[in-house]
């Protein structure tokens, strides 16, 4: 996915997580990241996240992390609760700027 | 923390018998400080013993060992290795502090041991003669207990491919309590380098909650060897040895009555008679309402006889069923005064006053919310009797009186209410302070031609303090008036008589349950309102003449040599198709807050209990009226409130 650099309009990527979004699907996601990281902005979609596990949020924190050392703009279009709560436990709410999960 | 959920239902009942070994051994510890016989070690034994074994068997291993220092120490009094003195006792007492203290944090959920139930074991292990094991007690409180911990958990890159989630595992942690999760990020690669299975991510997590290592480290059994854990007690709440306790002061001992009462717990223990009572009753009801149930297939007029004597028994049994349910409710003051004995020997100590405590009419009984409630103003004003009433030995002698002052409290049925007396032979109100006071404030000109009651009246006035020194007890803010607030809001009245030199009795009157009052119902157009029969002087009937008209349309009938002021109810209440000639209808004579007043209704309908609903809950208070009940035909009717009444016929009067 190197051609995104050829672009002369910035245009922003969006990424939408998988319902399953643990260990197993994380290949796929890890590429599809970093290409990402060569637009000026990335929007997430993680509302259709069912299943999430520490390996997928240390993923997103990364590339959240290099995404914005880069000057990239990194934002959510959505977040399952699922997904909200899990970083909330990991305490990585700040690190993936999302919403805190509201208490169930 | 599954190694003790499933004995959480028994460690209650555990606790409150415990707390009642415990009053058996404070009681029997002053008995025994008292010149009691060796019976009572053998009986403060049993209940440490049981304290004990309860403690170890139900997941308290502090309170065990704790316990187990107590025991040692009684049992070489018992076994008559040492002698009972007055350091044993005060320790014993002590201990006995502690050990509530530990029931109370056992409730919370706190760690049981703090500083003092430590210094006072260390206590007990010296007075045996053997060095305090303090030193153990302190590695063990900085090791395995605080009050907060922080975890620092960094997995090994390989755990997640193990199938070992942080995820779960810091879930699992936030069950032990409270957490804050701080993730350490320093770790990370760079994207492109990173094995998505491999875990680059550590926590600090601070565990707010009081539990053990044992249980934190239980949650990371599972990947003891898949990562670096490191479990600390948190710096600032480690429980730390503090410096040895101040005497108890004055104002602490003041207090441990209030904080007892505080404690109550929302449950009732019923004797089985009392229930073996109502099942019977119940049993009596069954068989009544069979044989009723025989007219319903056949009714033969000849039979009628049977019917009125079926409904006759109906309705005694649901009396007596009654009396035996709101009996359930009711309790003996016992548990009160109980709290009295070691309140006035440490108060009576600490002020260095000779007092005698004698207790009577401890069986009697009143309704629970009347008892939790009457706790602290009975509190109130035996700290006060002790502080103020009561003088020191040489004031006494040099009044000619014994060195022993007695502070006695009694409590007694009269007629529909519960008298509980708290009197002194101390030197009583002191007429010429209380006059100058009240002078100061303004509350009053002079005391020329004041009765003793009206200087009596005095000390209720808010802020009203007449001591000489402040000291830890009168300092605190909080007065007579409080006290006679307090009871109020119980529906009762406190009152003072006071001789000088002979002591003062403080009289407190209560309703015995505020749940039914007996009644009039009166009628007032077609309106039912209920008049507490306790405030029922007497109903008159009065000819027109009798009654005189006064400036500002007030209207006054003589009664017993006294005038006094007719409330028209209907006018009050805005009843329709009320009689309104004063012949036509019925004066009652009611007194309330002091004073008396004549209600003016069409008649009287008949004598009633009332099961009080209250109208503030279901609606809003109203002016003059106490609450409402059902009648029998299912209509409402009021209940008045007479001494509301009384104060809106004043505001009437003056507006």
């Amino acid at each position: 996915m190197g051609s995104k650099r050829e672009h002369s309009a910035p245009a922003a990527v969006e990424i939408g997580l998988p319902a399953d979004c643990r260990m197993a699907a994380q290949a796929a996601l890890l590429a599809e990241l970093l290409g990402a990281l060569d637009a000026p902005a990335t929007q997430l979609d993680g509302s259709a996240v069912e299943r999430v596990d520490t390996a997928a949020l240390q993923l997103l924190t990364l590339f959240r992390r290099e995404a914005l050392s880069r000057g990239c703009a990194v934002s959510w279009r959505g977040a399952s609760t699922t997904l909200c709560e899990a970083a909330e436990t990991l305490g990585l709410i700040k690190a993936l700027d999302l919403p805190a999960a509201v208490p169930a | 923390m599954s190694s003790t959920g499933g004995l959480a239902q028994f460690q209650q009942v555990f606790i409150e018998e415990s707390l009642e070994g415990l009053d058996t051994m404070e009681s029997s510890l002053l008995a025994l400080d008292d010149g009691g016989d060796g019976e009572l070690v053998h009986t403060i034994f049993r209940a440490a013993h049981s304290i004990k074994g309860g403690a170890a068997t139900f997941g308290f291993p502090e309170m065990a060992s704790f316990t187990h220092e107590a025991e040692s120490l009684l049992d070489e009094v018992r076994g008559g290795k040492r002698a009972i003195d007055k350091p044993i006792v005060e320790l014993l007492l002590r201990s006995v502090d502690c050990l509530r203290g530990m029931f109370d944090r056992a409730r919370a959920g706190q760690p049981l041991n703090d500083a003092t139930s430590d210094d006072v074991r260390g206590e007990l292990a010296a007075m045996m003669g053997r060095a305090a094991p303090a030193a153990a007690v302190q590695g063990r409180r900085a090791g395995d207990q605080a009050e907060a911990w922080i975890i620092r958990f960094h997995p090994h890159a390989g755990m997640l491919a193990g199938g070992n989630d942080p995820l779960r595992l810091i879930r699992e942690l936030a069950g032990l309590g409270e957490l804050a999760v701080e993730a350490d990020l320093s770790r990370l690669p760079a994207l492109a380098k990173l094995d998505p299975s491999e875990c680059h991510m550590g926590w600090s997590i601070e565990l707010k909650a009081p539990v053990r290592r044992e249980d934190i480290k239980a949650v990371f059994d599972w990947v003891e060897d898949e990562c670096d854990l490191a479990i600390e007690p948190k710096p600032s709440a480690v429980v730390t040895p503090a410096a040895p306790p101040a005497p108890a002061n004055i104002a602490e001992a003041a207090a441990r009555g209030t904080r007892e009462a505080n404690a109550d717990s929302g449950s009732v223990r019923v004797s089985i008679d009392k229930i073996d009572g109502m099942i019977n009753l119940v049993g009596e009801l069954v068989i009544t309402q069979a044989m009723l149930d025989t007219f319903r297939e056949e009714f033969d007029p000849s039979r009628l006889a049977l019917l009125q004597h079926g409904l006759t028994q109906l309705a005694r049994h649901a009396r007596e069923l009654q009396e035996s349910v709101m009996g359930i409710r009711m309790l003996p003051i016992a548990s009160v005064f109980n709290r009295f004995p070691r309140l006035v020997r440490d108060l009576s100590q600490k002020l260095g006053k000779q007092v005698k405590l004698e207790l009577h009419g401890e069986q009697t009984e009143l309704d629970k919310t009347v008892l939790e409630k009457i706790g602290d103003p009975m509190v109130h004003l035996v700290r006060n009797a002790i502080d103020h009433g009561l003088e020191t030995p040489q004031k006494r002698r040099a009044a000619g009186k014994s060195d022993m002052g007695t502070l006695k409290l009694d409590a007694y049925h009269r007629g529909g209410n519960i008298v509980v007396e708290v009197s002194d032979d101390g030197a009583g109100l002191n007429r010429g302070a209380i006059v100058g006071k009240a002078i100061e404030r303004g509350l009053i000109r002079s005391g020329e031609g004041l009765s003793d009651e009206a200087v009596g009246e005095l000390i209720f006035q808010p802020g009203f303090s007449t001591a000489e020194v402040t000291t830890d007890l009168s300092g605190r803010g909080v007065g007579m008036d409080v006290v006679r607030r307090n009871v109020s809001d119980l529906g009762g009245t406190v009152t003072i008589r006071s001789k000088p030199g002979q002591g003062s009795v403080f009289t407190i009157t209560l309703p015995l349950t505020l749940a039914i009052i007996d009644g009039l119902t009166a009628a007032v157009g077609q309106e039912r309102y209920i008049v507490p029969l306790v405030s029922i002087v007497e109903s008159v009937q009065l000819k027109p003449e009798a009654l005189k008209t006064v400036v500002g349309g007030g209207e006054l009938f003589r009664f017993r040599g006294e005038y006094l002021p007719v409330l028209r109810l209907h006018e009050l209440f805005g009843c329709d198709g009320a009689k309104r000639a004063i012949e036509d209808g019925l004066v009652i004579v009611v007194e309330g807050d002091g004073s008396r007043v004549g209600l003016f209704v069409d008649g009287l309908v008949g004598q009633q209990q009332a099961v009080v609903k209250s109208l503030e809950t279901n609606y809003r208070r109203v002016q003059g009226v106490s609450g409402a009940t059902i009648l029998a035909d299912g209509s409402v009717a009021l209940i008045t409130d007479i001494a509301g009444l009384v104060r809106l016929h004043g505001r009437r009067k003056a507006a």
